[in-house]
């Protein structure tokens, strides 16, 4: 075991080196009952310690960078380090989001163009930039919603409806609105069921939440008439942007009949993400929703001809409340090291971001041909997995081991951990809910032929193992495989050492 | 287009699939709902070429290492260490998605199991998250978790009591979150002195919950929150936001009765990056761990009993709960709240008082230079602040400001910005960088000010 921050004992009361205080009676400007007693028992370690602490723990940490990551549903693709060199330029790292317009121009010209590429690519008239996660997009786009149900006097809209293949987040948004949850079943291919569409919405509905392509990797063909029919009945379409590298340059959610739709920077447009974020979910709405977006939006006026103005365009670039604005969902004005990260991603492809989905298409697939198609010589007589019968996929695709399961006992999640042992990331697991022993994969655009081919040769050495191997893994991680429900029933949520009581 | 590994090889893949042409992976998408022609944005660029772009872009805006500033308003000016950024952006730790797969992962969750140890430790209560968006978000969740907690439990469900300091963006963040649950939000004047009027708190005695701001949007330290336990009894959660940098020598609300505490983390470990990526902590006591939004870690152990971490108490989160989930959240901010735990790791114990002090002792020295200048008054003059302290000036704050700025300075924020009737205030923020020479710039602007509009 690894010791923890806690454990070290070097450099005991030295803590890292400042600059002095400028006064020294300062602390007697604080009343003494305000006064701490006893400092937070933190680590006590010197910088040599901490830069090994955490490059060994980085040593147990599986990235992009360390391996392939199929992970569906979460666009892992390459993250460009140019755009990492980019934000660590003072002109954003050190800029505070109250400063006058007039100090920060050149920010305003990025966000302004972001704002313009992403309504272009989507068929919105207009974005904003604050949502700082997908959720938070999702989030925001339905209160604009409820606020347009209630400027037109329409309070009794009080359910949401969103199909059972959708992201979680997608009913979890919708009900931190207040809103109820009806969830429709999808028809056997994964596919909107219109007939259940039809019977579900009514007077009563005040939106259907959906991606496209779906969950399931599978274009919607009927999503226009989906469209229709919500319309119909005078709800909104809203269009979960989470798999949008699929389309892009082909089609797009305005195209589709959407009324307001998030993106995700940290899918499709290469912000790392993190370990867990951050993140970035701007929406884009329909000309009829714009005025509630949350405030502020970057908007341009023309110079008087000669003024070429600070960033040298001729223009004046400021920010702008919407007429009937929700006002903030986040506390400044989004994630912005995240926007300049994509503006930076997005300058790469330009008006060819077409290659980037076609690529995404292509790899996922080749990957899924591949998978499905073992060589004959591996001799695996009939293969144990089924796959979702489109005949084309977008970026991802769905798997079921459940033919596997039947025959040898092996779970989706037991192939999912004996990958980890070959060096790849495991695929989404159990998502979504209606393929049994799923697994999901999404190569992205940024993996080359050969690592596709190995990883569906590595896939079915795994189907052909002996299933104890399987059962058992992973076997070469740096921790085998982890008690879940230990953690649940133990909960040790912290170093236990003098523990805050209550 | 150097991003595509496959680029012009594409036939030879079709060509395997046994599909004729990469127009055919898309004829799935109907006619009528096609893109015509290509996206009407500009041709593609090199890695040079928007390097270029950005740093003309990037270099057109003022930052705050320019010149002497003293902007703050929740977000601090920091020195962030080297080992910083450098380590935590290796790629295993940039380019990991969320820890499902924990054998994989183990750096991580670690990671974050220590972060949640220090910021636990740093407010004074048992229980923390690994990160919300930011210190609004934190707030509002802490707000919808605090009813969810004892709305059947108190004499006002759905019922919450804000200090009416609150800054309005922070506040339009919590209306945003709680309106859909039909939370009634009352407000708490304050006197004076800038202090809470605990007389109308007490008011809140019998609600869900009651949020206040240590220090306040004005920086100032109230010590008659020490009483709040006593104020509003029992059974209403106490929410505190507080300063991160203050609690090196400030009590933590921990200490004196607070269920949860939330905040901006960013004084450790990011810039202030115009606004974002920075993250909020979210801390509270074991009554609310079941209720609590965000991703929790837990140590646990594999199949050969060897200490392992994982993510745990999932069942709250909406991949697995949906719309009975107690939050929406999915990503959060772990990359910044894994800078935070490398710079409080960092800083230790003692550097943490040392840095508070530090910044407490520049908010003094520009205090008592500030108001030796005739002219010029202390909206608080009272009052013990920290970081940030409201000057009155002649004319509007915002004239005041531009004129300081031609002379070289940021001199901090517009207060009539939040606050209408404040339009001739100004919000003073220090900080670990502020020097003697940076207050006696200001204080040279701000006179050249004051004579300029008399």
């Amino acid at each position: 075991m690894t010791d923890t921050i806690f454990d070290f004992n070097g450099s005991k009361n030295a803590g890292w080196s400042q600059p002095s205080p400028l006064t020294e009676d300062s602390p007697s400007h604080i009343p003494e009952s305000m006064r701490r007693n006893r400092l937070p028992d933190w680590p006590r370690a010197s910088e040599p310690e901490l830069v090994r602490h955490y490059t060994k723990l980085s040593q147990k940490n599986f990235g992009i960078d360390t391996g392939f990551y199929p992970l569906g549903s979460c666009t892992m693709k390459h993250n460009p380090r140019l755009n990492e060199k980019i934000v660590q330029n003072p002109g954003i790292d050190r800029i505070h989001p109250l400063q006058p317009e007039a100090q920060v121009q050149g920010l305003l010209a990025i966000y302004y163009e972001m704002q313009e590429m992403l309504a272009i690519c989507s068929g919105m008239d207009a974005v904003t930039l604050q949502p700082v996660a997908g959720a938070q997009g999702e989030f925001t786009a339905i209160r604009c919603i409820q606020e347009y149900h209630r400027e037109r006097g329409d309070n009794h809209r009080d359910k949401v409806i969103v199909p059972d293949s959708a992201h979680g987040t997608n009913p979890a948004s919708a009900s931190m609105c207040g809103y109820q949850i009806i969830e429709i079943p999808s028809a056997h291919d994964g596919r909107i069921d219109l007939d259940a569409l039809r019977s579900a919405v009514g007077e009563d509905t005040a939106a259907m939440m959906i991606t496209n392509p779906s969950t399931l990797g599978v274009f919607e063909p009927e999503i226009a008439e989906a469209a229709e029919i919500v319309h119909s009945a005078g709800g909104q379409m809203y269009y979960d942007g989470a798999n949008f590298n699929a389309i892009l340059g082909k089609t797009d959610p305005g195209r589709m009949g959407f009324d307001a739709v998030h993106y995700n920077l940290h899918k499709t447009f290469s912000q790392p993400h993190g370990g867990g974020g951050p993140g970035s979910g701007p929406i884009g709405v329909k000309d009829h929703l714009s005025k509630f977006l949350p405030s502020p939006l970057v908007n341009r006026k023309e110079l008087p001809s000669g003024d070429i103005g600070t960033v040298g365009d001729g223009f004046w670039y400021h920010w702008e409340s919407p007429a009937s604005t929700i006002g903030k969902v986040q506390q400044w004005n989004g994630n912005a090291g995240a926007v300049v990260r994509a503006w930076a991603f997005y300058r790469r492809y330009g008006r060819d971001l077409e290659r980037m989905s076609e690529h995404a298409v292509l790899n996922a697939n080749y990957l899924r041909f591949r998978m499905m198609n073992p060589n004959p010589d591996l001799n695996i007589h009939a293969m144990p997995i089924e796959g979702c019968p489109a005949e084309v996929v977008k970026h991802e695709f769905t798997l079921s081991m459940s033919p596997l399961k039947d025959v040898t006992g092996v779970t989706g999640k037991d192939v999912a951990k004996r990958l980890l042992d070959f060096g790849y990331m495991a695929p989404t697991l159990y998502f979504p809910q209606i393929v049994p022993e799923c697994l999901m994969f999404e190569p992205t655009e940024t993996e080359s032929k050969e690592v596709l081919d190995k990883f569906a040769e590595d896939f079915h050495a795994i189907l052909a193992e002996d299933p104890d191997i399987v059962l058992t893994a992973p076997h070469t991680t740096p921790v085998g495989r982890v008690d879940e429900v230990w953690a649940a029933r133990n909960l040790i949520l912290r170093y236990p050492k003098d523990e805050p009581s209550s | 287009m150097d991003q595509l590994p496959n680029l012009g090889r594409e036939q030879e893949m079709l060509d395997i699939m046994g599909v004729s042409s990469m127009k055919d992976l898309f004829e799935d998408i109907p006619v009528e709902i096609r893109s015509e022609g290509t996206l009407p944005l500009p041709p593609p660029q090199t890695e040079e070429e928007i390097l270029r772009d950005a740093e003309r872009l990037l270099g057109a805006n003022v930052n705050l290492d320019s010149r002497p500033s003293f902007i703050s308003a929740g977000l601090a000016r920091n020195f962030v260490p080297s080992m910083v950024p450098m380590i935590a952006t290796r790629g295993e730790f940039l380019t990991s998605y969320t820890p499902y797969q924990p054998e994989v992962s183990q750096g991580m969750l670690q990671a974050m199991w220590e972060f949640q140890t220090m910021i636990s430790e740093l407010v004074g209560l048992p229980i923390s998250n690994v990160s919300m968006y930011d210190a609004s978000t934190s707030a509002a969740e802490a707000i919808t978790c605090a009813v969810r907690v004892k709305s059947k439990k108190v004499d006002m469900p759905n019922t919450v009591y804000i200090s009416e300091l609150v800054p309005p963006h922070r506040m339009s963040v919590i209306e945003n979150y709680t309106q859909g649950v039909g939370i009634d939000i009352r407000k708490i004047p304050h006197d004076e002195d800038g202090f809470l009027n605990l007389n109308i708190a007490a008011e809140a005695s019998g609600s869900c919950a009651i949020y206040v701001e240590q220090p306040n949007a004005f920086g100032i330290l109230d010590e008659g929150l020490l009483r709040l336990r006593e104020v509003v009894g029992d059974k209403t959660a106490i929410i505190v936001g507080v300063d991160v940098t203050s609690l090196g020598i400030v009590e933590p609300p921990g200490n004196w009765g607070a269920d949860i505490v939330v905040g901006e983390g960013q004084p450790f470990g990011i810039g202030p990056t115009a606004g974002g990526p920075i993250y909020g902590i979210f801390a509270c006591k074991k009554d609310f761990l079941r209720l609590m939004p965000g991703r929790i870690v837990g140590q646990s152990i594999d199949t050969e009993g060897k200490t392992a971490y994982t993510l745990t108490l999932s069942t709250r989160e909406q991949h697995i709960r949906r719309h009975r989930a107690t939050s929406n959240i999915c990503s959060n901010e772990t990359l910044i709240a894994l800078m935070g735990a490398m710079h409080m790791a960092l800083l230790g114990p003692v550097g943490l008082e040392t840095l508070s002090t530090r910044v407490l002792s520049s908010t003094r020295m520009a205090i008592d230079e500030l108001s030796s200048v005739e002219g010029l008054e202390l909206a608080f003059p009272k009052s013990p602040v920290f970081r940030e302290f409201a000057v009155k000036v002649p004319g509007k704050s915002s004239e005041a400001l531009s004129h300081i700025f031609e002379l070289g300075v940021i001199g901090g924020f517009d207060l009539g910005q939040w606050w209408p009737d404040k339009g001739s205030w100004i919000l003073i923020g220090c900080d670990e960088r502020t020097s003697e020479s940076d207050i006696s710039l200001l204080k040279k602007s701000l006179t050249s000010w004051v004579e300029e509009s008399s």
